[in-house]
């Protein structure tokens, strides 16, 4: 799409949020597509030992070593086999690129940004501060993931402490 | 220059690197033109050289607007103007105010690349250079041709202008306690344990208040700050490389380009093929064509062979780069000590990965002000000795297979192995009814914190140093090691790889992953019986040809799980420093070339792991960090006894 698209989209449309929609068991979830930079199949995931514990390990892309998150492990839900549908999203947090596994992708939807609710107080074991908020499409609610969040807290604190000691070497 | 035409910065860089050179160039020909002392005129080439140097400089530092390195290069310049041009004698005032002078330089470019306050007023030092080449300004009319001191002294007497001589007395006295005193600050200045490219700060006798303040700011926020220099340093690195080995990469990309011209022939005449439908063309067609394909995919393995091998080429710099730094430093250390010192280097053209070279000056450094401070004797005692006067310390670089060996040597004093142990003894090492072998008396300079000075001195005596030493060449993948002969002299030796960004390695399965060992501290591989297996303490071990070697089962280290074997283990000899220990594996895959990729800007820094690297098939293979894994397997505290047994 091109910017001029792009704009008159918004125009015709208002604001809209495109997300790129995935599964996690019977959830629906979605994260902004600029923080999406690919999609790709399933692949044999290298275990790093004694990594941080929501690290599952490390993928091979085209050449450039991955980290991988399984969104699973990290919102408690129980670990899923993989299936022909499972997809990795590789996603870019700040500058570092990260892949989150999840169960299948859907699509990429506009979602007009009145749609989009502040996140409800609980939602399935996923805790708010994660959530950017709530989006309804006829009757689909999307859950939206604020991925700079996901990879807050602890592992957030975890990865910059790992990454202060790495540059004061 | 406010408006910004060109990028600055970029400038800026250049500047940097060429002025690095430069300021190194200045302090081979001081040194050099010190030799010249005695006949009191200085050698024209080497005065042109510096005078050179100096010019260059200031005219790069005055374009990009530097201009107190360039006013400071200017007077330094005339200084030589007037030895280039016999107007006035090689005296060492003179070549000491062109050694502060060059000093003071390096203070006021690093300031001004970062932008900061120059550590110290450059004006009273251009006075002093005013004052000193005024005197020879005002009086080279009156004389023609070659001036000595004498001569001169002469001239002013029959001038009459006794008072001029006096001022000279009094100010060459002067600048001789400045100096001093400036040089005595700088040794007693800690060095900062790494900071690479970064000339320590010579302080003056009036110390602004900037100094300290730059200091504390050093050591206090170490990490923060280190972070900073670490950052700075790695968005700026810049290589120089030989124009030959960028046209050998443009060939061998060359030899790409074609070979992927006939791949993609072989692929058109393939679809060609599928098109038709008689199998008897096809038949015929086929032969060649495997040929073919054959033919272009050795050739893609002998080009891509070749890239990688000039990409490393390119990577390499000689290890002189580091070494023309330590003249300057052993003639001051040994003038700060009183004793008289010959270094002598050879080498200097040993071809060393970039980021090698760049960790390794530091190392390096403690070991020569080592070699000066402890090892040599002073001129009286040498010659009590029955030594010649001045000691000789050897700096000597050369490839060994795939590493490069650099050796000091020394021919003093030796390690005293007496007082290493009495202070060993002292500090609490050991304890006094040890029994100990001389190289495990050795071992003990490498322990943190150990040091044989009784006080404190301006050179060393810290007990920083050694064990840092020996803690950066661990890291390089280096091996460390110690040779010293009572009264004869010290010998270090550093084994470094050529480069760090590719390896052999032996692979090894662990619980269904592949892990790759880094063949370099790989002593053997080995299955051995589980009735051979002892324990100590609830540690496995096994003896091997009478050393007790303990046992690491990786799967363990890691928490793999994975069942045991319960009739033997397969293990993999590792060796760091001396020290020995059995990597447990499942079963091994034999060795490798593998490329290092880091994964600590991945997954954040692993225990054990040092990185991975990506295999044939495009799978992920870690690497094992054998240094952190043998010293975590030694400093559990389960094999204490074997800490200095074997090194």
């Amino acid at each position: 799409m091109t910017t001029m698209d792009h704009q008159a989209n918004k125009q015709l449309s208002g604001e809209v949020v495109q997300v790129v929609s995935f599964h996690l068991g019977s959830e629906e979830y979605g994260v902004d597509i600029g923080q999406v930079q690919e999609i790709i199949r399933m692949v044999e995931i290298t275990h790093v030992p004694r990594a941080p514990h929501f690290m599952e390990g490390v993928i091979n892309l085209r050449g450039q070593l991955i980290p991988i998150i399984d969104l699973r492990t990290r919102f408690g839900m129980k670990r899923a086999e993989a299936t022909k549908s499972t997809r990795i999203v590789v996603t870019e947090i700040g500058t570092k690129r990260v892949g989150i596994v999840v169960d299948s992708v859907s699509e990429v939807i506009n979602i007009p940004i009145e749609n989009v609710e502040p996140a409800p107080e609980m939602i399935a074991g996923v805790g708010t501060e994660y959530i950017q908020g709530v989006g309804k499409m006829n009757d689909r609610l999307i859950i939206m993931l604020d991925l700079t969040m996901v990879m807050s807290g602890e592992e957030k604190q975890e990865l910059a402490s790992l990454e202060e000691s790495l540059t004061a070497r | 220059m406010s408006d910004e035409l060109f990028d600055r910065g970029e400038f800026v860089q250049y500047f940097r690197d060429e002025a690095e050179e430069l300021l190194q160039q200045i302090d081979a020909d001081l040194l050099k033109l010190e030799d010249f002392l005695d006949s009191g005129h200085a050698d024209g080439e080497i005065v042109n050289s510096l005078f050179r140097a100096l010019h260059t400089l200031k005219g790069s530092a005055g374009m990009l607007g530097f201009t107190d390195a360039q006013n400071l290069a200017h007077k330094l310049e005339n200084l030589c103007d007037l030895l280039r041009k016999d107007r006035m004698p090689l005296s060492e005032t003179g070549i000491n105010i062109l050694f502060g002078g060059r000093d003071f330089l390096t203070e006021l470019v690093e300031a001004a690349i970062n932008g900061t306050q120059a550590p110290r007023d450059p004006s009273e030092f251009a006075s002093h250079i005013d004052s000193f080449v005024a005197v020879y300004e005002q009086t080279s009319h009156l004389i023609e041709g070659t001036v000595t001191e004498r001569k001169y002294e002469e001239v002013v007497a029959e001038e009459a202008r006794p008072s001029a001589a006096a001022d000279i007395d009094a100010f060459e006295a002067e600048v001789q306690r400045l100096l001093e005193q400036a040089q005595a600050q700088k040794a007693a200045t800690p060095q900062p344990a790494v900071q690479p490219a970064q000339k320590p700060v010579e302080a003056a006798p009036s110390t602004t208040p900037a100094e300290p303040a730059a200091k504390a700011e050093e050591t206090a926020p170490a990490d923060a700050a280190k972070a900073q220099t670490a950052k700075r340093a790695s968005s700026h690195q810049t290589i120089r490389v030989d124009i030959d080995r960028l046209d050998t990469l443009l060939n061998l990309v060359g030899e790409l380009v074609i070979n992927r011209t006939r791949i993609s022939d072989i692929a058109g005449t393939l679809e060609r093929l599928l098109a038709d439908k008689t199998f008897t063309s096809s038949q015929a067609l086929i032969g060649p064509l495997a040929k073919d394909l054959a033919d272009s995919s050795a050739l893609l393995a002998r080009t891509t062979n070749e890239i990688q091998e000039s990409i490393m080429k390119v990577r390499m710099v000689p290890i002189g780069q580091v070494f023309d730094r330590f003249p300057r430093l052993v003639r001051d250390v040994a003038k700060a000590r009183g004793k008289e010192v010959q270094l002598q280097i050879s080498g200097a053209d040993t071809d060393l990965d970039k980021t090698i070279v760049d960790e390794i000056g530091d190392p390096l450094m403690h070991l020569l002000r080592n070699n000066v401070d402890h090892g040599i004797e002073t001129p009286e005692v040498r010659e009590s000795r029955g030594k010649s006067r001045h000691g000789t310390i050897s700096l000597n670089a050369y490839h060994e297979g795939n590493q490069i060996i650099i050796e000091v040597a020394d021919d003093g004093n030796g390690i005293d192995l007496a007082r290493v142990r009495e202070r060993g003894i002292k500090q609490g090492l050991i304890s006094a009814d040890d029994r100990l072998s001389d190289r495990e008396i050795i071992e003990l300079i490498f322990t943190p914190g150990f040091s044989t000075a009784e006080t404190v001195s301006d050179v060393s005596g810290r007990g920083v140093g050694m064990d840092v030493v020996k803690k950066t060449i661990s890291r390089l993948k280096g091996v460390f090691d110690v040779d010293s002969r009572t009264g004869a002299g010290t010998t270090f030796t550093i084994k470094l790889p050529l480069t760090l960004a590719i390896i052999q390695a032996l692979l090894v399965r662990v619980a269904d992953e592949l892990y790759s060992i880094p063949l370099d501290s790989v002593i053997e591989s080995q299955r051995v019986e589980m009735q051979d297996v002892r324990t100590v303490h609830g540690n496995e071990v096994i003896t091997l040809r009478g050393q007790v070697v303990p046992l690491v089962r990786i799967a363990d280290f890691f928490e793999l799980g994975g069942k045991r074997d319960p009739d033997k283990v397969m293990t993999v000899i590792v060796g760091l420093g001396g020290r020995q220990v059995g990597l447990v594996v499942d079963s091994f895959q034999g060795e490798q070339e593998i490329v290092i990729k880091p994964l600590s800007d991945v997954v954040g820094r692993i225990p054990g792991i040092s990185g991975a690297t990506i295999l044939g098939n495009g799978s992920i293979s870690l690497i094992i960090d054998v240094h952190s894994l043998v010293s975590e397997a030694y400093t559990d505290g389960k094999v204490a006894r074997a800490e200095f047994s074997g090194v």
